[in-house]
């Protein structure tokens, strides 16, 4: 794996520019630190315009699927892999190998596994062993405190005495095949990354790590790839509400001689 | 005072007045047991008022989130500024005095008239019991950030942690003296300062009072102001008896209503912001986010799945798990209610919510409180037991239940 977080290596691989969908019902939802349940839109209206702005991933979260204990968002999936040939993930609520087995079924390329995998370790090891590392992404809620980062779960209403940095060197090792870290103090803010999560995340494991959180202007994702040295970034409030357009982001991006799909 | 256990058996069927047969609303969830706001300094004893419903089984609440429908809000913004045009003051004083804790409504009140409509508010503070650490950052932005004056009362903390106790012992209604003096300060403050327009939030009847009282835009002031003769009781208790407890007329003199003529003399009304414009608490924390600063609670309060609402003060867990104890209705209901009538989740989203939260106990501050209000552990579950009526619940082994759940 190449050092990552030093922008020496501009160029590098290539990194990855994801949609987040937060979804609650039939409607796509944003809110502000994971609070709030403003609606936004509906999925399938935004999975097929950022796939024509040439989006490189969609990421759904069912955001009340821990809250409620249930998961409805299969036929979402399922909806939008019929029209969209790019990789789809899922999260959220996915407690049982029966619920993997549900989303890959329908369509879903990986699912993202948070609550669950805190509640249950060997729950991320079986996954790995039946499915395969590939479809496993581990899905960390994450909040300052006293200079380091918590882990929260059932969509940020938890909190954990997990150590963000640790739990993730830890679900590495449980098969993990990608990170997936939101900063929940900036979630919703529009106000800029936490570019510190992402360097310590970064520095911490080898996999493949998606950062969400705060991304406000296309400068701010030259800082997540650049200063961070993240691999991804899951982009959700500012293109919902078009303060900025995937073109804006993808020019200023490669204008630092960043590796990104044009 | 000594506090015997009451035999469950031998209590009447119902207490505290409440309805004999309990029902969920229909639409909402919310209980018919739920009590409606009225005025805190008459009451002798436990017995409330409860929300009201229609025979069609659809609470008062609700029939007013369809009127609200029909609202033309474009007129009633016209109204405001014809309002604020009468009060607002162009030599500098205050010409609007908003209560508040700097929680996300009154910081999106006190915002909104100040930035988009000019005014000059005061804003009056009566703090919680005990702030929480989020709760005393977000009153210090609400202020810093959002930029504006306030003046906060703090009352004599020994007085105000007897009064407490005694509300729990009586009535358990732990926080009846918090909301005496939260009703009474900014009446009093606009009194001594003189002046006369409040902008309150929200009209109780967003939260079930009766439907009549949403016609108009300002509170009555039998809410806030007495004769100056009338009997008052605090915890149940006659202000003249409560020297037995240690607490004398002048500890009380904060917690006081003004008088009907002191209201009058300085033309005081008290109006509801949310007649005036749609509210919904959801887009409040929006607003107070982005202008005043307003973080939610890194965690959800104990009782519900909220982390936005109610969450300065550490004691307050304990008001709403008293109303679960007596009203077999607690925080997540509330919460829920209110946001499938803003269209935020379904019906069923909330049976899932309140059978999942409402009466969790609030185990965060348990120590805190009892220490608080001087009680111990025993003394606190025999008044949670006696206060159970026996038509909401049973016990079953060792376990209290619920007769009825939403479903």
């Amino acid at each position: 794996m190449e050092a990552k977080g030093t922008g020496l290596l501009a160029g590098g691989p290539r990194r990855r520019i994801i949609a987040k969908l937060e979804v609650k019902g039939p409607n796509v939802v944003k809110g502000l630190h994971l609070e709030g349940l403003r609606t936004v839109g509906v999925p399938e209206v935004f999975s097929r315009e950022y796939n024509l702005q040439g989006i490189d991933e969609i990421m759904f979260i069912d955001t009340v699927a821990s809250l409620y204990g249930r998961n409805n968002s299969f036929d979402i999936v399922k909806k939008t892999a019929e029209q969209i040939f790019i990789p789809l993930g899922l999260g959220g609520g996915i407690k049982t190998l029966n619920d993997v087995e549900l989303a890959l079924r329908s369509g879903a390329d990986k699912v993202a596994v948070n609550s669950q995998g805190v509640r249950n370790k060997n729950f991320l090891r079986e996954i790995e062993r039946n499915f395969g590392s590939q479809c496993l992404v581990a899905h960390l809620d994450v909040k300052k405190k006293n200079g380091s980062w918590i882990v929260l779960i059932d969509n940020a209403r938890e909190v954990t005495d997990l150590d963000a940095v640790e739990w993730a060197r830890e679900v590495e090792g449980l098969g993990a095949g990608e990170i997936f870290v939101t900063s929940v103090d900036k979630d919703g803010t529009m106000k800029g990354a936490d570019v510190e999560l992402i360097q310590s995340i970064s520095s911490a494991v080898c996999i493949p790590f998606i950062y969400s959180g705060g991304i406000g202007r296309p400068s701010d994702v030259t800082d997540v790839f650049l200063k961070g040295g993240a691999d991804a970034i899951a982009i959700s409030a500012v293109l919902h509400f078009n303060k900025t357009t995937l073109k804006e982001i993808r020019d200023e991006v490669s204008s630092h001689a960043i590796s990104i799909r044009l | 005072m000594t506090i015997e256990k009451i035999s469950h058996s031998q209590k009447k069927n119902v207490l505290h007045g409440l309805p004999e047969k309990v029902i969920f609303c229909k639409r909402c969830v919310m209980s018919n047991q739920r009590p409606s706001t009225s005025p805190e300094l008459v009451k002798k004893s436990s017995k409330i008022d409860t929300v009201h419903f229609d025979d069609d089984g659809i609470c008062h609440a609700c029939k007013y989130s369809d009127e609200k429908k029909k609202i033309n809000w474009k007129q009633r913004e016209d109204q405001l500024v014809e309002l604020l045009d009468k009060y607002r003051r162009n030599d500098g004083y205050w010409d609007v005095v908003v209560p508040g804790s700097g929680g996300k409504d009154s910081a999106y009140v006190s915002h909104v008239l100040k930035a988009r409509y000019g005014m000059n508010p005061l804003t009056v503070t009566w703090p919680p019991h005990r702030y929480t650490e989020i709760g005393w950052e977000n009153f210090q932005d609400w202020l810093r950030v959002g930029g504006l004056d306030n003046i906060s009362f703090t009352p004599n903390p020994k007085v105000h942690a007897s009064l407490t106790r005694l509300a729990f012992l009586n009535l358990l209604n732990p926080f009846q003296p918090f909301i005496i003096g939260q009703k009474n300060i900014a009446p009093r403050i606009a009194f001594e300062k003189k002046i006369p327009l409040i902008m309150y939030g929200e009209n109780q009847a967003e939260y079930h009072n009766k439907l009549s009282e949403t016609q108009s835009p300002i509170m009555d002031r039998s809410h806030y102001t007495w004769d100056g003769e009338r009997k008052l009781f605090f915890a149940g208790i006659e202000t003249d008896k409560l020297s037995e407890f240690g607490i004398h007329k002048k500890d009380l003199s904060v917690y006081m209503p003004i008088t009907e003529s002191q209201a009058l003399e300085t033309g005081i009304d008290i109006h509801y912001f949310s007649y005036y414009h749609n509210w919904m608490p959801q887009e409040n924390y929006y607003y107070a986010a982005e202008h005043t600063g307003f973080k939610p609670n890194p965690e959800r309060s104990e009782g519900t799945y909220s982390r936005y609402a109610s969450l300065d003060d550490r004691v307050d867990g304990f008001h709403y798990y008293t109303m679960f104890i007596k009203f077999g209705q607690g925080r997540a209901m509330n919460d829920a209610a209110h946001e499938i009538r803003d269209g935020h989740i379904t019906r069923e989203e909330a049976v899932a919510l309140v059978q999942k939260y409402d009466g969790e106990f609030p185990a965060k501050y348990f120590q805190e409180f009892l220490k608080y209000i001087n009680i111990t552990v025993e003394e606190f579950w025999i008044t949670i037991d006696n206060n159970r009526s026996p038509h909401l619940w049973d016990k079953v082994g060792s376990e209290w239940k619920l007769k009825e759940q939403v479903c």
